[in-house]
């Protein structure tokens, strides 16, 4: 038995096919790579690293696609005017996976072989694959999630979505409007996005006087059985359900089990992506009055003289024609609003190499947020001012539809309350000195 | 045509002459490939170098015929524990690896207690039980683990500069060659292994394992024994990974990950030594550098799929089996207008 199994080692024809067949196969990467790198001159490249596939997908590939739109808007009107002259720009898309290894090695494709100018990223657990390369290449990246962020992290930076200090606004609304709710339970996945988030509303029930009827119920981000998560949720019958910043994958059956248990009270969300299929899944009724935080960008409220979102209705619209209006996410909008910040940063810089744009873009300590003036901020909580925080919405599902119902200032609500928030964070080993 | 019998003598010199010219070639290979890719493709050569030897220490212990869901579990712990011994202790990298390879090795001698009574199914829902456990201690503990966030600025292998010679292991074409050296010796080992009387008491536990009970042979110590081996060898993977990425989680040895290991190893065959590095090395090829070069990001889960399912379905014992599958019709379509000539005659 041993001989057969000698006898079938590789052997020299199959080692040159195989070695044939990698080589053809590297030969036709190598092509498509330079055909890429012999794009126009005029054409500036901008990196996206994100998952764009598996669970955490849902946060990736609908940026990508808003960021599709964002370019074919801009290149329709002649480009971006950086120094007198007008560039194209050219989304060039890695597929991470959530994975820091891969990360790693986007990072360096877009770099090195793309030659890109600027890096967008959803962060979390793949930043740390990226963060020497970013320090080494001096390259420009953008996060979603400012828990990346800690002073050594100089070239990085959050310029949309200040994740999970948003959150604060939700919570801070239905006190106000809904004064009989006293008590909630809240429930995330046990991973590096849950835990800050937590903090967070447990700081901002804290504040809005509402006390949690038990413990933070961590499950793991593995469990696909939803049930017993809710029935404990439940048993203590609280008067806010807290999804946390749970990914859709967990959102949409956590919903679904607390309709098919008989709740029928008060849920908030950090997301509630693609919620018209839970709205299918469960019923109008059920979901009359869910408060979260991400609006549609069909909102009249959008329109507003002091948002600096460009055109967000006619933006939802293409998207919808495009994807459908289903495929609408949290992050549709928020990469291709980085990108009106980096376009006139750029533009303030008159060029497009990281450390000029990100001079222009931190200049004078303000910017223009998606969603209002905005401050640089975050050295208490991130150890650096890389953090662009200004107004947040609130976003309540009625008859089915996502309404914008206020804009609530993050930095007010930080002033009253700074001390609550560090202490939870403290507490859950969230501050940038504990990470 | 040589007389059989004459050339039969001649037959095992010349055939090891030419296995040690084919590892001479193979290594030559090796040693040019990354200059003939990007730089990015390097990277992903430092992955898949690591990777051979992750699905080649999962081998070992399907020899004897147990199929574990917490090898890749097995791999974070080498990964975590080299990680940890460099990051808060300021043990030497190349030290901790070694040391994150006998943790790895240390925890299946532990494991083995529990798991070993256990047989079959039992034993593949015992590992992944056991992977579980061992991923919820990260996460639970964020001292020392990091809890979800895991650990991230791990020290890097050190770099060598003797002034006339400097090596950066932050490049990936350097950390290759050093991954490939160390991946090679681990290799030969384990090929060693398998070529002993040990490995052939794993054959033997595999296929006849009352057999082997009845004729005095200990099939828990081997199985422990094949399963520590292995787990020593995933530690070192484990290790080489932490030190290169820079980063480690418990999400990184999910069982996600170790569904991966799973397809290479069913994909590539394990009847051979060289069946799951064949399934790596074409999944990984086909994965992350021709579908990604072609602008396929997203298709891949499904391309991958089909892969799967086609290779499943007609290669049923793996890539391995395409060789001699492709000999035996050589030497048909040789043999036939032979054979059809004597017949004539």
């Amino acid at each position: 038995m041993m001989r057969k199994t000698l006898d079938r080692k590789l052997s020299r024809r199959k080692f040159l096919g195989t070695t044939a067949a990698s080589g053809a196969a590297l030969a036709a990467t190598g092509t498509g790579l330079s055909r890429v790198s012999f794009a126009a001159a005029d054409t500036i490249k901008i990196g996206f690293l994100a998952p764009l596939t598996g669970p955490v997908s849902a946060w990736g590939k609908p940026g990508l696609d808003g960021c599709l739109i964002w370019a074919d808007w801009v290149n329709a009107k002649g480009g971006v005017k950086i120094g007198g002259k007008s560039h194209k720009i050219e989304f060039v898309g890695y597929d991470n996976e959530y994975d820091a290894g891969k990360a790693r090695t986007g990072a360096t494709k877009l770099i090195k072989e793309d030659g890109v100018k600027f890096i967008m990223m959803l962060g979390g657990d793949t930043w740390p694959g990226v963060e020497k390369i970013a320090a080494r290449e001096g390259m420009l990246f953008s996060t979603l999630l400012p828990s990346d962020l800690t002073p050594d992290t100089k070239t990085l930076v959050a310029p949309c979505e200040v994740h999970p200090i948003y959150n604060v606004t939700g919570v801070e609304w239905l006190a106000e409007n809904k004064k009989n709710l006293k008590t909630a339970a809240i429930c995330a996945q046990d991973d590096a996005l849950g835990k800050p988030s937590v903090a967070t509303y447990l700081a901002a029930f804290e504040a809005a006087g509402i006390k949690m009827v038990d413990a933070p119920l961590f499950f793991d981000p593995a469990t696909t059985d939803f049930a017993p998560v809710m029935t404990k949720l439940l048993a203590k019958k609280p008067d806010i359900l807290c999804l946390d910043t749970c990914y859709a994958d967990y959102v949409h059956p956590l919903c679904e089990q607390a309709f098919q248990q008989g709740y029928k009270g008060q849920i908030i969300s950090c997301t509630a992506d693609f919620y018209q299929k839970i709205v299918e899944k469960t019923s109008k009724d059920f979901m009359e009055g869910f408060v979260f935080q991400f609006p549609d960008f069909d909102d009249p409220a959008l329109n507003a003289k002091e948002v600096n979102f460009v055109n967000p209705n006619e933006f939802y619209a293409e998207y919808a024609k495009r994807f459908g209006a289903k495929e609408w996410s949290a992050v549709s909008w928020e990469y291709a609003s980085i990108m009106d910040l980096w376009a006139d940063a750029a533009a303030k810089a008159g060029s497009a190499e990281p450390g000029p744009v990100l001079k222009a873009m931190k200049a004078g300590g303000t910017g223009k947020h998606a969603f209002g003036d905005a401050k640089w901020w975050g050295k208490e909580l991130f150890g650096i001012d890389n953090a662009l925080v200004g107004n947040w919405p609130v976003v309540v599902i009625e008859g089915g539809k996502a309404k914008i119902k206020a804009f609530k200032s993050i930095p007010a609500w930080w002033d009253k309350h700074s001390k609550l928030m560090i202490k939870h964070m403290t507490a859950l080993g969230q501050m940038w000195n504990q990470r | 045509m040589p007389d059989p019998a004459v050339a039969a003598p001649a037959d095992g010199p010349v055939r090891r002459s030419f296995g040690r010219l084919r590892l001479v070639f193979l290594f030559a290979a090796l040693a040019v490939l990354p200059y003939l890719l990007s730089y990015s493709q390097q990277e992903i050569a430092v992955l898949l170098v690591i990777n051979v030897l992750l699905v080649s220490s999962y081998r070992l212990l399907t020899l004897t015929g147990e199929w574990s869901l917490g090898h890749v579990v097995i791999m974070g712990v080498g990964a975590y524990a080299s990680a940890l011994l460099a990051k808060r202790l300021g043990v030497p990298v190349p030290l901790s690896l070694l040391i994150g390879g006998c943790m790895a090795a240390g925890t299946a001698a532990i494991l083995s207690f529990p798991l070993f009574r256990m047989k079959g199914f039992y034993f593949l829902i015992g590992s992944f039980a056991a992977g579980e456990i061992i991923r919820l201690i990260w996460k639970r503990f964020t001292d020392p683990f990091g809890g979800p966030k895991g650990l991230k600025r791990i020290d890097a292998f050190p770099d060598i500069d003797t002034g006339f010679l400097s090596i950066d292991f932050y490049e990936p074409v350097n950390y290759y060659f050093l991954a490939l050296v160390v991946v090679s010796a681990s290799l030969f080992v384990l090929y060693r292994i398998e070529r002993s009387r040990i490995g052939l008491t794993f054959h033997a536990i595999h296929w006849q394992d009352r057999l082997a009970e009845s004729v005095g042979v200990d099939t828990f110590r081997y199985r422990t024994l094949a399963f520590v081996i292995a787990s020593f060898f995933a530690g070192i993977a484990g290790g080489l990974y932490a030190h290169y990425v820079g980063a480690v989680n418990p999400t990184r040895f999910s069982v996600d990950q170790m569904v991966y290991v799973l397809v290479w190893a069913i994909v590539g065959g394990t009847a051979t030594f060289h069946g799951p590095i064949l399934g790596v090395v074409v999944l990984t090829v086909i994965n992350e550098m021709v579908l990604r070069g072609l602008g396929l990001d997203t298709a891949r889960p499904l391309i991958y799929g089909a892969i799967l399912i086609l290779s499943v379905l007609y290669l049923p014992d793996g890539l391995e089996s395409l060789g001699p599958r492709l000999r035996a019709w050589l030497q048909r379509r040789r043999g036939g207008p032979a054979a059809a000539g004597g017949e004539a005659a």
